[in-house]
């Protein structure tokens, strides 16, 4: 027996029965798709062409044609991957850490947060890929002997074990993504009219039947995934931050890096998940599964991991000064008042102040506020990266190589690829595939529904063929 | 396990018995007499030469470590301090004062935090024990007291930079890093912070006691409300005030080194520790026919905590000692140096201890689904972590302040046994006063009925 | 008897709670049944089933074992003896550094190893039917309860008039 306290607020609204769950998320991927998705497809699709051509001109010609030079010999190029990567952490915390916190109201956002964890992963991923200038060396990156001689990859080097977060950090997402899918794509299988879709979704639903042998051992296997995947998605953006931590350079070498990151990562994470979202449950009509409750939740998460990276902020500036390390002093103090001041202050406010904003309540249950503060914060956030990384590195040890940074066209154009990639997968997986969990929704709804209806089952719209065998009927054999 | 639950009777009342007050009197009389038998033997002079030995081999390791103008200075005060014997045994006595004084003071905080993120998270499970969290910050005045006390009459002993000596412009002790400290680390402010950290943290906790309390008499939703804004006004304070008291008490005791992530990692040291407590206590109830309404599933959430904060501070202590061990700056790697081959070693043995008893063997014990809600496991993994957060916080303070005068002896385990009744004392007369389930509290239905299977 | 092999009756309930209360009625009646199939996990099903509990998770830490064997020899082979290298002044051989990667490679292997276990378990697959589907409507709003008649002793009557005392709204007889 499940006892919900009266004083939790409902998550679902509208007194949805499980046939209306299906219905509703379904509908989407059957129908053809709309006009508005078109549009975004089409407008994703040119940025994507645009990027690429970008991209293909930097590949062609070398990195030259980034705006590095000797002293800022890292800018852009990391920090929209650490950007990608940060963002690429809210789809596991979403579907992992809270699934262990048994947080139900991860349920109607689970499936896009993660779908989003795996496209920026993807994103980030691409950015390691151009920063290799050739990136048909790829492999040279993995645990093979070097150039097939007999030199091994570096296992010392934080640049390799980013190799293997990030690889395994992608994979196990991407298979925790998936058997989430597997019962959804049944669903869409079994209702599925055309040949061709019952092919394709009975394909990949891997001849899911939901037995109850199945779902025991499908539930226990997604507690253990989260298990593994709350301390991978930590391990990621600890590696992450590595990169720049285990060096020696002021502003870089700080302990506090690693859970710092994290939560920086998580921060942007949600914020990402917050602003595709309120755009999906508009596009999609989904007003009664991701409701306000779900909207002001994912606020306070941002107001918490906020404050927790306003701490870390200002536990670093403390100890710039604290430590007595006048090069670190510098640094922070640099950042601060230097050439990049406004960086720096770009990033303050973004990250620190406006999460704050949602202490008013009125503010977090805004939906065009927290729109508009979502947006904010990923400023605020790249902003972070590029001040952690270009400030730290335009003031040399000797004057005479202090140099500042601009970015070319390839710079932005390789960023815009990011973006034109991002939205295009997207846009794909938000028509073809459903993007609210329904077996996890309807798992829950019996507890977290606004107004149960009459028969919770209710009774399914779209008729299947073949369905109904006669009735056995003991009095009329 | 999902159909039949019969729920026991909410009304409970802990009695605390007279037999147990024996025993707990008694527990912190064997601390004392250990304690004076301690003293007595550090006084007259058992181990004496380990000591001046020790001092030695310290300043060697050091100075071999490739430390520049500060840490050289360090060890070398380290030594000084090693060499005089007579102070060596009084600094001790206040050094495990304070090494207790912390940790308890971080056990019993860490009550009033569990309680404040149940609030905030709308946990439903956590409320069928929780006066057993609740219970645990009324230790906290008595903990003030003693650091306050030990700060006022023996942080001369423990704290480098109360020195005088080291802020006189060319003087021969000046320290120009420590010089810089000053605005932070002199003794009024400190005072002041200390103060605020035990009055801001024990009145917010008197307040929502207090609203427990009436709404166990009143009932109703508004009490809930209400400390959901004081839990979450506690977090505001606590995420600022855990990383300064954290500096304050432990980092500023190795007064030239400095790391970002201390405050996080005593944090995350004290939660652990405090997560230990509470569920040790709530099994101890059940053992004793209290409690019966708390059940498997809150026994296995309970040691899935334990299991998972335990891998927190273990991850939080490697990514410290990671980034320190590979950039390898001598004013950051004298910390680790010191406790690996400083003061002859001798340091070597807690620091790998503390590794094992809060990592390797909670990870092992409470791996397994059953471990978690089998009352002999889960004690032995909480007095595993109890003790192990013990060494952890010794571990940090011992070499600072008594340096090669140190020993984990009578003395050392003593105190311990003093603060571990005194504690356990307060928490059951805390208990004894209300009622052990909040009977109207509006998530106690869903907790009653929790059920992970 | 063997008339009644491959033939099944389906018990199509529209309320996850009165099919988990079904079961164990059934169960007591002396009704053996094969599976309930439901479009989302119900707790305590399994149990009130009678199945027995699954042990991947013994495969899996078998899994993160070897991924943390593999993990270290690797590196400590290719660092330490292969080609000893001395980096960042730090001994060849130096395994802090070497944790990170130990740690991904073990999640890594206990992740694949445990979805493939689960998946060759059950029987899942790209392509595989592996398992009659009695009702599709089970994947939607409906609770399927399969009985398979070859295995019982009880008459076709009997049982369909358990199931529908237990709360089914239909009771379908399915032959493979």
């Amino acid at each position: 027996m499940h006892v919900t306290s009266p004083v939790r607020e409902p998550l679902i609204q509208g007194g949805k029965t499980y046939a209306d769950v299906t219905e509703d998320i379904c509908r989407h991927v059957e129908g053809a798709p709309t006009k508005e998705w078109k549009i975004a497809f089409g407008i994703s699709l040119l940025v994507l062409a645009y990027g690429t051509v970008c991209l293909a001109w930097t590949w062609w010609e070398g990195l030259g044609v980034w705006g590095l030079n000797k002293t800022v010999g890292w800018a852009w190029d990391i920090t929209n991957f650490v950007w990608w990567v940060g963002i690429g952490h809210a789809g596991t915390l979403i579907s992992a850490i809270l699934l262990l916190f048994r947080q139900k109201w991860r349920t109607s956002i689970n499936r896009a947060a993660e779908a989003m964890t795996i496209f920026a992963v993807i994103c980030a991923a691409s950015f390691i890929l151009m920063h290799m200038g050739r990136p048909w060396m790829a492999y040279w990156a993995l645990p093979l002997p070097n150039a097939f001689g007999s030199l091994w990859v570096n296992f010392n080097s934080p640049l390799v074990w980013d190799v293997f977060a990030i690889s395994t950090y992608f994979s196990v997402s991407l298979v925790f993504w998936y058997i989430g899918l597997i019962p959804d794509l049944a669903t869409i299988r079994d209702r599925a009219t055309s040949k061709v879709s019952r092919f394709m979704y009975g394909t990949f639903a891997m001849g899911w039947d939901g037995s109850a042998k199945t779902w025991a051992r499908y539930e226990y296997i997604s507690l253990i995934l989260a298990g593994l995947s709350t301390p991978l998605v930590l391990s990621v953006h600890t590696i992450v931050s590595m990169d720049f931590a285990t060096s020696v350079i002021p502003g870089w070498h700080t302990t506090i890096f690693p859970p710092y990151f994290v939560a920086g990562a998580i921060f942007s994470g949600f914020a990402m998940v917050q602003n595709l979202m309120l755009i999906t449950r508009v596009v999609y009509k989904l007003e009664d599964y991701i409701t306000l409750e779900h909207i002001e939740t994912m606020n306070k998460v941002i107001t918490l991991t906020g404050s927790v990276v306003g701490v870390a902020y200002i536990t670093e500036f403390f100890i710039a000064w604290y430590g007595g390390v006048e090069y670190e002093y510098y640094a922070f103090f640099n950042r601060m008042t230097g050439p990049y001041w406004w960086a720096y202050w770009a990033m303050m406010t973004c990250n620190v102040i406006s999460p704050q904003l949602f202490w008013s309540r009125k503010l977090r249950r805004s939906i065009t506020f927290t729109f508009f503060i979502s947006i904010v914060v990923n400023i605020g956030m790249w902003f972070e990266r590029f001040v952690i990384i270009v400030t730290s590195l335009h003031r040399d040890y000797i004057p005479s190589s202090w140099a500042m940074f601009s970015p070319t066209r390839y710079d932005i154009g390789d960023y815009i690829f990011s973006f034109g990639l991002f939205f295009t997968l997207f846009l794909l997986f938000s028509k073809y595939l459903p993007v609210v969990n329904m077996a996890e929704v309807k798992a829950v709804l019996r507890s977290t529904s606004a107004q149960l209806p009459a028969k919770i089952a209710g009774v399914a719209k779209v008729r299947q063929r073949g369905t109904a065998e006669p009735a056995f009927d003991k009095d009329k054999e | 396990m999902a159909s039949a639950h019969s729920i026991p009777s909410i009304e409970e009342r802990f009695e605390f018995t007279s037999e147990a007050k024996r025993n707990l009197l008694i527990g912190g009389g064997v601390g004392l007499a250990l304690v004076a038998l301690g003293a007595y033997l550090a006084a007259t002079g058992g181990g004496h030469e380990a000591v001046a030995h020790g001092a030695e081999q310290a300043a060697a390791a050091v100075g071999h470590a490739g430390a520049e103008h500060g840490a050289a200075g360090h060890g070398a005060a380290a030594a000084a301090e090693g060499g005089h014997h007579a102070k060596s045994w009084v600094a001790r006595i206040w050094a495990n004062l304070w090494v207790n004084g912390v940790y308890f003071t971080g056990m019993s905080v860490v009550g009033m935090f569990f309680i404040s993120y149940n609030y905030l998270a709308q946990a439903g499970w956590s409320t069928v024990f929780k006066r057993i969290p609740e219970a645990l910050p009324a230790f906290l005045p008595y903990m003030g007291v003693v650091m306050l006390l030990t700060f006022i009459f023996g942080g001369h002993d423990l704290f480098h930079w109360t020195h005088e000596g080291l802020y006189e412009v060319g003087g021969p002790e000046y320290d120009k890093i420590i010089a810089g400290k000053r605005g932070f680390l002199n003794t009024p402010f400190f005072i002041i912070r200390l103060v605020i950290y035990f009055a801001v943290w024990y009145w917010l906790w008197r307040v929502i006691r207090n609203l427990s309390l009436k709404e166990d008499e009143i009932g109703g939703t508004e009490f809930y409300e209400k400390s959901i804004r004081f839990g979450t006004a506690f977090l505001v304070v606590f995420g600022v005030t855990s990383s300064t008291s954290a500096w304050d008490f432990v980092m500023s005791i190795d007064t030239h080194w400095f790391s970002t992530m201390f405050g996080w990692y005593t944090l995350a040291s004290w939660h652990v520790a405090g997560l230990a407590v509470i569920t040790l206590t709530v099994v101890m109830l059940r053992e004793r026919g209290y409690l019966r309404a708390v059940n498997s599933s809150h026994l296995r959430d309970l040691g899935k905590f334990i299991f998972a904060f335990s891998i927190f501070w273990t991850y939080v202590w490697f990514a410290q000692f990671l980034l320190i061990y590979y950039a390898n700056l001598p004013e950051e790697t004298i910390y680790f140096i010191e406790r690996f081959r400083g003061h002859g070693g001798f340091y070597k043995a807690p620091f790998f201890i503390t590794l094992f008893l809060n990592f390797f063997f909670p990870f092992l014990v409470l791996m397994t689904r059953d471990a978690k809600y089998t009352h002999s496991i889960l004690k032995v993994a909480c007095w595993s972590v109890i003790i192990g957060h013990y060494m952890d916080f010794y571990t940090n303070i011992m070499p600072g302040t008594v340096g090669a005068g140190a020993e984990l002896g009578a003395l050392e385990w003593g105190f311990f046994l003093i603060f571990l009744c005194a504690f356990a004392y307060s928490i059951a007369s805390q208990l004894e006063k209300a009622n052990l389930i909040p009977r109207n509290h509006p998530m106690l239905e869903e907790s009653l009925h929790h059920d992970i299977a | 008897m063997a008339e009644l092999s491959g033939k099944y009756l389906v018990g199509v309930y529209d309320d996850d709670d009165t099919v988990l209360h079904a079961v164990p009625r059934l169960r007591k009646a002396g009704v053996k049944i094969k599976e309930v199939y439901s479009p989302f996990p119900i707790h305590g099903m399994d149990e009130a089933l009678g199945h027995p509990r699954t042990r991947i998770g013994i495969a899996a830490f078998m899994f993160g074992v070897t991924g943390c064997c593999v993990a270290l020899t690797l590196m400590i082979w290719t660092m330490g003896i292969d080609w000893p290298m001395i980096i960042g002044g730090k001994d060849p051989i130096s395994i802090p550094a070497y944790i990170p990667i130990t740690f991904e490679l073990t999640v890594l292997f206990t992740a694949f190893g445990m979805v493939i276990t689960f998946f060759i378990s059950n029987g899942l697959g790209p392509g595989t039917h592996a398992h009659p589907r009695f009702d599709v409507r089970s994947t939607d709003n409906k609770f399927v309860m399969a009985i398979d008649l070859g295995r019982n002793s009880m008459t076709v009557e009997d049982i369909s008039r358990a199931l529908k005392d237990s709360g089914a709204e239909e009771v379908n007889i399915k032959q493979f």
